[in-house]
């Protein structure tokens, strides 16, 4: 019972102790430079810990839905067939960078750059799961998990008795993801990559110039859909593991990367169903906002370097000017106040016709500067403008490195590697993520796996491998 | 929507990829014959030309070129005197050859070399650590080279 005559520090609002006051009167910047301090990660707790996770994924969208874990502080397996490894070790862009190895026993066969950021933290074993020899591991590991990620064509591993409806009888608390193409469905045997995500969930339609400008439907360099899917896994994960804790049950996710790529059309859907109107690309303009877009620019920033991405494509930049006064200072810094005259609304900017003369007049006044010398002559005048960064640019950028957003991994294996990878993703203040290790080589922890943890003796683990089995 | 000219001449079609050719104004040169054809763009559109200017001098080539009739012969980007260079594609770490680096860009070392010396244990399993100095103690005396010689980063 509490005494009301005595007043307690812990009952007031506001700090309650001497530490916690000084923190109070740190200014804001400051408190999260704190809290957060890039470089620390290690020294803090992992909210994951305890949870076991095996990976039977390929390529990067399954993979990373495993690694989010991994980074979180799972104990996470992956899998894979022995003596080649995942296909994406083999995978990577055309400039070959290879960091080496893949195994040992293939000592000129290197993994690609490719693989990175996708499998950062687990172990790496290797198994034959067709095999019937290797089923009583492979059982073993699941009873000691608390969950899966595969992604392999549907029904794959129900033929090989290890799907959802297999597993669970072992493992009831066990929670399985599937993630592939298309799911079940009239199109349950269709494959899936990131570009074929992007097209068929109507993605790439949206993205790119329109034909009027010369333009194609266009899908995103990199492979967005699979580090999006990844993600949208792991958050499903999470929720499943909630549901677990109250529950007592698993559960399987099935997840469609031709489905996911849809959630990222916004607008575009309700717009057909509410008009019957199909949405068109518009490249680097906005279609609500005039001016809102990218420019290219005459000159590069870097004339002088032998790469021609700096040498020739280091200028664009992003110009935001939409409302009326900025829009009326913009038309008067180019010169054109004749614009400015012709289209003093915003619904008179964004028509078709204003914007295609707008941009043009924009990109015949930054025709003879540099992407640098528009950005600095829009800023000064208080107008929102941006360089679009390259990777060099986003390196040297003081705010990201501040922030350890790209930062340097002195890998156990693999040694000096710049990454992003968990460091990209949002900040925690008590239990971060963090990058051990990027990857290790094919079957690199199969002793860690089948003899320290499930006990099998070396004997059969040297069978296993003489018999390409692991 | 890709603008061409057809050289009737040769029939090689000369494709202007729609992006450089937005705005444009100029004379290209045909990529298999010697002809050069004026042409003025606006807005993506063909609105002048092509004409033939037999003799004058081209200020650009087409940046690809194929025969329809001659079974699709194509005469690659890249192509010496005939089509433009290919800017994407001047170093010989994007011809598809594995780029083997001892040292990262900031100069430490980085395992990416072959032939690897063998470090398995039984069953392909491979220690947490990659010893650089006892495994590969070339590439060790090479980083302390490079130490001196100021050419490691901290960043
Ligand atoms: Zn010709």
């Amino acid at each position: 019972m509490k005494d009301q005559r005595v007043t307690r520090i812990e009952d007031l609002p506001g700090p309650k102790s001497q530490g916690e006051l000084e923190e109070m009167k740190m200014p804001y910047e400051e408190y999260c430079r704190k809290v957060f301090s890039p470089g620390q990660e290690k020294t803090k707790p992992e909210s994951l810990k305890g949870i076991r996770w095996l990976s039977t994924t390929m390529y990067i969208f399954t993979p990373h839905s495993v690694a989010n874990l991994a980074e979180l502080g799972a104990e996470c397996i992956k899998v894979e067939m022995p003596r080649m490894g995942d296909p994406m070790r083999h995978t990577s862009p055309f400039n070959e960078c290879y960091l080496y190895p893949l195994h040992d026993s293939r000592p000129m066969t290197g993994t690609g750059l490719g693989f990175t950021n996708a499998n950062s933290n687990e172990y790496y074993i290797t198994m034959d799961y067709h095999v019937p020899e290797m089923k009583e591991a492979f059982y073993r590991l699941v009873k000691l998990s608390d969950g899966l990620t595969e992604c392999y064509r549907p029904g794959t591993f129900d033929r090989w008795k290890q799907s959802y409806r297999y597993l669970q009888e072992l493992n009831p608390r066990f929670i399985y993801v599937w993630g592939g193409g298309f799911g079940y469905g009239p199109k349950v045997f269709g494959g899936s990559y990131d570009i074929l995500g992007q097209a068929h969930a109507g993605l790439a339609s949206v993205t790119g110039f329109h034909e009027d400008f010369g333009g194609h439907c266009t899908k995103h360099s990199n492979w967005c859909i699979d580090w999006y899917s990844g993600t949208q896994i792991t958050v499903a994960i999470l929720a499943a593991l909630y549901w677990r804790r109250k529950t007592g049950l698993g559960t399987m996710i099935e997840f469609s990367q031709v489905q996911a790529a849809t959630r990222c059309l916004g607008y575009t859907v309700p717009l057909y169903g509410r008009f019957g109107i199909v949405r068109q690309r518009w490249g680097n303009w906005d279609t609500q906002l005039c001016v809102h877009g990218i420019i290219l620019c005459g000159k590069s920033d870097y004339p002088d370097e032998p790469n021609p991405q700096l040498k020739y494509e280091a200028r664009y930049a992003v110009v935001s000017a939409f409302n009326d006064p900025d829009f009326k200072e913009l038309c008067a810094i180019i010169g054109r106040n004749d614009l400015w005259d012709q289209y003093k609304t915003l619904q008179d900017r964004v028509r078709p016709q204003a914007q295609i003369a707008i941009y043009k007049a924009l990109e015949e006044w930054a025709a003879d500067k540099t992407r640098s010398q528009v950005v600095k002559t829009l800023t000064d005048a208080g107008l929102l403008a941006m360089p679009v960064m390259n990777d060099k640019e986003v390196y040297e950028c003081e705010h990201f490195r501040q922030r350890g957003t790209i930062r340097w991994l002195d890998d156990p294996v693999f040694g000096d590697l710049l990454i992003q990878s968990g460091y990209s993703c949002g900040l925690m203040s008590k239990t971060p993520r963090r990058v051990n290790w990027l990857w290790r080589p094919v079957g690199a922890d199969n002793v860690k796996i089948y003899h320290e943890m499930l006990g099998y003796p070396m004997s059969k683990i040297e069978e296993w491998y003489e018999k390409n089995l692991i | 929507m890709c603008d061409i000219i057809w050289c009737k001449d040769c029939d090689t079609v000369n494709y202007l990829d729609p992006y450089y050719f937005w705005n444009w104004e100029g004379k290209i040169k045909c990529a298999g014959c010697e002809n050069v054809y004026y042409i003025y763009m606006i807005q993506g559109h063909m609105y002048k030309g092509p004409e033939k200017k037999a003799g004058e001098k081209p200020d650009i080539l087409p940046v690809y070129a194929d025969k329809p009739n001659d079974g699709y012969e194509q005469i690659l980007p890249g192509t010496p005197g005939k089509t433009r260079p290919y800017n994407c594609l001047p170093r010989h770490i994007y011809l598809g050859k594995a780029d083997m680096v001892k040292f990262s860009a900031r100069g430490r070392p980085v395992r990416g070399w072959r032939p690897q010396p063998p470090s398995t244990g039984v069953a392909g399993s491979c220690g947490f650590t990659w010893d650089i100095q006892k495994l590969s103690p070339e590439v060790w005396q090479e980083y302390q080279e490079k130490i001196k010689k100021g050419e490691v980063s901290e960043w």
